[in-house]
C-alpha cells in the first residue's frame, strides 16, 4: 500500500525525538518534530505526545494512510560484513548461521540475525549479517508494541539514509560518523548500502570540553578509537575511504574532523542540505541534525522495495492496518459468504433429494400402496397405448363423406392397420374424381393419395379405387411409444 | 507452547490438519455421497412414476374422449369372454343382427406385453346402424382398437350394408 506520511520515534541520546515526514512529488516535507528529554518518558508516552493511538482497541482505527517506524539503537548489535560464493538464498543462510554463532558465542535460540546480500563485482557475494541477543530485541520490542508500528528499522539504517538524502552522500564506500551527545555512530558505507556499524562512546560533549588536556586526551582516544574500528571492519585503504562526520556546522564538528585528519584519516564534514526539502519545511541545519536519524528512518520507511536488516523478523510482526473498505468489497467476506453459499447449496441439494422421495413414498403410501401405486402407472401406460391403437372411423367416415361432391357415389370402405384404406365409388366425371382426390390429399391425417378408375361406356359413369393412408394406422409397422 | 515451534514445525502442523480434514471428508463425504446417489437414483423413479400418473387436464381430457372407460386385462378365457359378451351387447343395442362371433388369438404385443386376441364380427345391417355401433364403440371396457373393417353397400336393397369387423382387446 502507498503510505502518505511515515511518522519515525527514536531514542537517541537518551533522548525521545519524533519526526512526521511526508513525500510529495520527489520532495520530502517534515510535517512536524517533537523530542522529550524528561527521563519519566517512555516509548508509550512519547508516542501518545506524538498523537499517535496506543490504546489496544484504539488501535484498528487509527489512520491508515500513515505509517509509524520505532528505531532501535544498534549498540549491542553485531554487524559482520563477509563474502560467499554466489549460491541459493538457502545455501547462505546456512553459512550465515554458521558465522554468526563464531561472532557471538550464543547458543542459537539465543541469538537473531538478519542479513543482506549484495552482487560483488567479482562474481562472489557480500553479505551484510546483524546479529543481536534475542532478550535484548524482545525487550525492546516489548516496549513499542503499545503503539504497534510498521516496522522497526535499525538507527544505522537511517543514518546512512540521510547521509545519501540530505548530506549528499554520493560515495558508494565511505564512512560515515554520527555524533551524538554522549556517543558516536560509525557506519561502514559499502556499494551506497550499510555493511557494517559500531557505537563509539565518545560524543560531542566529550569534545566541548574546557581544558586543553581533556580535549587532547578525547581527541588521541577517538583517532585509537576509529583506527580500531577501520581495522575491524576490515579496511583494506584506511587513508583513502573517505569519512564524513554529520554536523550541524558547529565547531566542534570541525574539530572532530581536525582529529581525524590529524590521525591521517580523509575526514570532511558533511553538512545537511534542504534542496529535497520543501521549503514549508522550515526547518534549520541544527534541526536536521538533531532529528536525523528518525527522518533517516522516515526516508527509509518511505522508500519502497528499501530492502532494510530486519532483525525483529521472527519477534515482531505488526497487525497490518486494514484499510477501511466497506464489507462488501472485501475479497475474505466475499469467499467466506460464497463458501457458506456453496456449502448450503451442497446441504440443501442433499437434504433436499434424500427427504423428498423419502416424504414422497410417505404421501403415497399414505393415499395408495406401493401395489396400487405400480397399477396406477401400468394402467396409465396401458390407457395411453390403447389410445394410439384406436382409430376414428367416425371422423374418417366424415372426412371422406365431406370431400367428395354430390354425383360421387361410394360403394365400399375397407380399412385395416398397416395398409392403406381403400374405397371404391362412382363418379360422374374425371375433373370431379380428381377434386376428390385433392380434397383428401389437403386433409390432415390422409396422405398419399391414388386412385384408379374405369368408365362405364353405356352409363359413362366413372367406376374408381382410390386410397390413401390415414395418419399412423396405414404403416405397416405401428410404431409407438411405451 | 506454539511460541517453542519453528515454521517447520508449524507448516508441518498445518498440513497434518489439512491432511486429516481431508481423510475425514473422505470417509463421511464417499458415505454420504453413495447415499445421495442412491437417493437420487429413488427420487428419479418416482418422479417417472408421479409423471406416468398425473398428466396434465387437457392431455387427460384427450386420452378420456378416446379410451372413457377401461378394464384391466384379465386372463385369457376370462378377457374372451368378458370382451364377446360386452361386444355381443353393443351390437344388439345398435340393432346389428350379426353372425356368431369368431375369436382369434392375436400376437403378442410388443408395446404392453399381453396378449392381443382378435374378435371378428360379420352381419348385414344398415349404415346408420353402422354409425350407431362405432359411436358406442368406444364404451367397450375391454376394447384395444379395430383392427379391420370392410363395409360394403348392397346396390339391390337402398341403404343396407355388409359389415366384416375385427376388433382387438389384451388378455393376461
Amino acid at each position: 500500500m502507498v503510505w502518505q506520511s511515515v511518522v519515525a520515534i527514536v531514542n537517541d541520546d537518551n533522548e525521545f525525538k519524533g519526526v512526521e515526514l511526508r513525500k510529495q512529488d520527489g520532495s520530502f516535507e517534515i510535517l512536524w518534530t517533537r523530542s522529550s528529554e524528561d527521563v519519566d518518558t517512555g516509548w508509550r508516552e512519547f508516542a501518545a505526545e506524538c498523537g499517535l493511538s496506543v490504546e489496544p482497541a484504539a488501535l484498528e482505527d487509527a489512520d491508515s494512510d500513515r505509517m509509524v517506524v520505532a528505531g532501535f539503537n544498534t549498540e549491542g548489535t553485531i554487524f559482520h560484513r563477509t563474502t560467499v560464493p554466489a549460491v541459493g538464498d538457502k545455501e547462505i543462510e546456512s553459512i550465515i548461521e554458521l558465522q554468526a554463532e563464531t561472532r557471538l558465542p550464543l547458543p542459537p535460540e539465543q541469538i537473531e540475525l538478519a542479513w543482506r546480500a549484495d552482487q560483488l563485482p567479482d562474481g562472489q557475494m557480500g553479505v551484510t549479517i546483524a546479529v543481536a541477543r534475542k532478550e535484548q530485541l524482545q525487550k525492546f520490542v516489548g516496549k513499542v508494541r503499545c503503539f504497534e508500528p510498521a516496522k522497526i528499522l535499525l538507527n544505522c539504517e537511517g543514518i546512512v539514509k540521510i547521509w545519501e538524502v540530505l548530506f549528499s552522500g554520493n560515495k558508494e564506500n565511505a564512512l560515515v560518523l554520527s555524533a551524538g551527545a554522549h556517543n558516536t555512530h560509525v557506519c561502514l558505507v559499502e556499494e551506497g548500502r550499510l555493511s557494517n556499524a559500531v557505537v563509539l562512546d565518545i560524543g560531542v560533549d566529550d569534545f566541548s570540553m574546557t581544558s586543553t588536556e581533556g580535549q587532547t586526551e578525547t581527541t588521541e582516544r577517538f583517532a585509537q578509537d576509529m583506527r580500531s574500528v577501520l581495522d575491524l571492519f576490515g579496511c583494506p585503504d584506511q587513508e583513502g575511504l573517505p569519512v564524513f562526520v554529520l554536523s550541524d556546522g558547529s565547531a566542534t564538528y570541525v574539530s572532530i574532523v581536525s582529529s581525524l585528519r590529524l590521525a591521517g584519516l580523509n575526514a570532511r564534514v558533511a553538512s545537511p542540505g534542504t534542496n529535497r526539502l520543501m521549503a514549508k519545511s522550515e526547518l534549520s541545519d541544527e534541526d536536521i541534525y538533531q532529528y536525523r536519524t528518525p527522518i533517516g528512518l522516515a526516508l527509509l520507511a518511505l522508500e519502497a522495495g528499501s530492502d532494510e536488516l530486519n532483525i525483529f523478523e521472527n519477534l515482531y510482526n505488526p497487525a497490518q492496518k486494514v484499510v477501511k473498505k466497506h464489507w462488501l468489497y472485501s475479497s475474505t467476506v466475499t469467499i467466506a459468504i460464497a463458501s457458506i453459499m456453496l456449502v448450503l447449496l451442497v446441504i440443501v441439494s442433499y437434504a433436499v433429494d434424500i427427504t423428498g422421495p423419502n416424504s414422497i413414498e410417505k404421501r403415497l403410501e399414505a393415499s395408495v400402496s406401493d401395489v396400487d401405486m405400480n397399477l396406477l402407472v401400468k394402467r396409465q401406460q396401458l390407457i395411453k397405448t390403447v389410445a394410439r391403437e384406436r382409430p376414428d372411423l367416425l371422423d374418417l367416415f366424415k372426412v371422406v363423406n365431406e370431400s367428395g361432391e354430390r354425383g360421387i357415389t361410394l360403394t365400399s370402405f375397407y380399412f385395416k392397420k398397416g395398409q392403406p384404406v381403400s374405397i371404391t365409388g362412382q363418379a360422374s366425371s374425371n375433373d370431379q374424381l380428381s377434386r376428390y382426390e385433392k380434397n383428401l390429399q389437403n386433409t390432415k391425417g390422409i396422405e398419399k393419395v391414388n386412385y384408379t378408375a374405369n368408365t362405364n361406356a353405356k352409363s359413362k359413369k366413372i367406376t374408381f379405387t382410390m386410397t390413401f393412408h390415414y395418419k399412423n394406422f396405414s404403416r405397416k409397422t405401428t410404431r409407438t411409444k411405451s | 507452547m506454539i511460541e517453542k515451534l519453528s515454521n517447520k514445525d508449524i507448516r508441518t502442523l498445518k498440513y497434518g490438519a489439512i491432511g486429516a480434514a481431508l481423510i475425514l471428508v473422505f470417509v463421511f463425504g464417499s458415505a454420504g455421497h453413495e447415499r445421495w446417489t442412491k437417493a437420487k437414483a429413488n427420487g428419479a423413479v418416482l418422479r417417472t412414476k408421479l409423471d406416468a400418473i398425473n398428466v396434465d387436464k387437457a392431455k387427460q381430457a384427450g386420452l378420456m374422449s378416446i379410451v372413457p372407460v377401461f378394464e384391466m386385462p384379465q386372463v385369457e378365457e376370462e378377457q374372451k369372454f368378458l370382451f364377446r359378451d360386452k361386444l355381443s351387447e353393443q351390437l344388439k343395442r345398435a340393432g346389428i343382427r350379426n353372425k356368431p362371433l369368431q375369436v382369434q388369438a392375436g400376437r403378442k404385443s410388443p408395446q404392453s406385453g399381453y396378449k392381443l386376441l382378435l374378435v371378428k364380427c360379420n352381419a348385414t345391417c344398415k349404415f346408420v346402424q353402422v354409425l350407431d355401433f362405432l359411436a358406442r364403440l368406444n364404451e367397450n371396457p375391454y376394447l384395444v382398437g379395430i383392427e379391420e373393417i370392410k363395409i360394403k353397400c348392397d346396390p339391390k336393397k337402398q341403404g343396407e350394408v355388409t359389415l366384416d369387423l375385427t376388433v382387438s382387446t389384451f388378455a393376461e
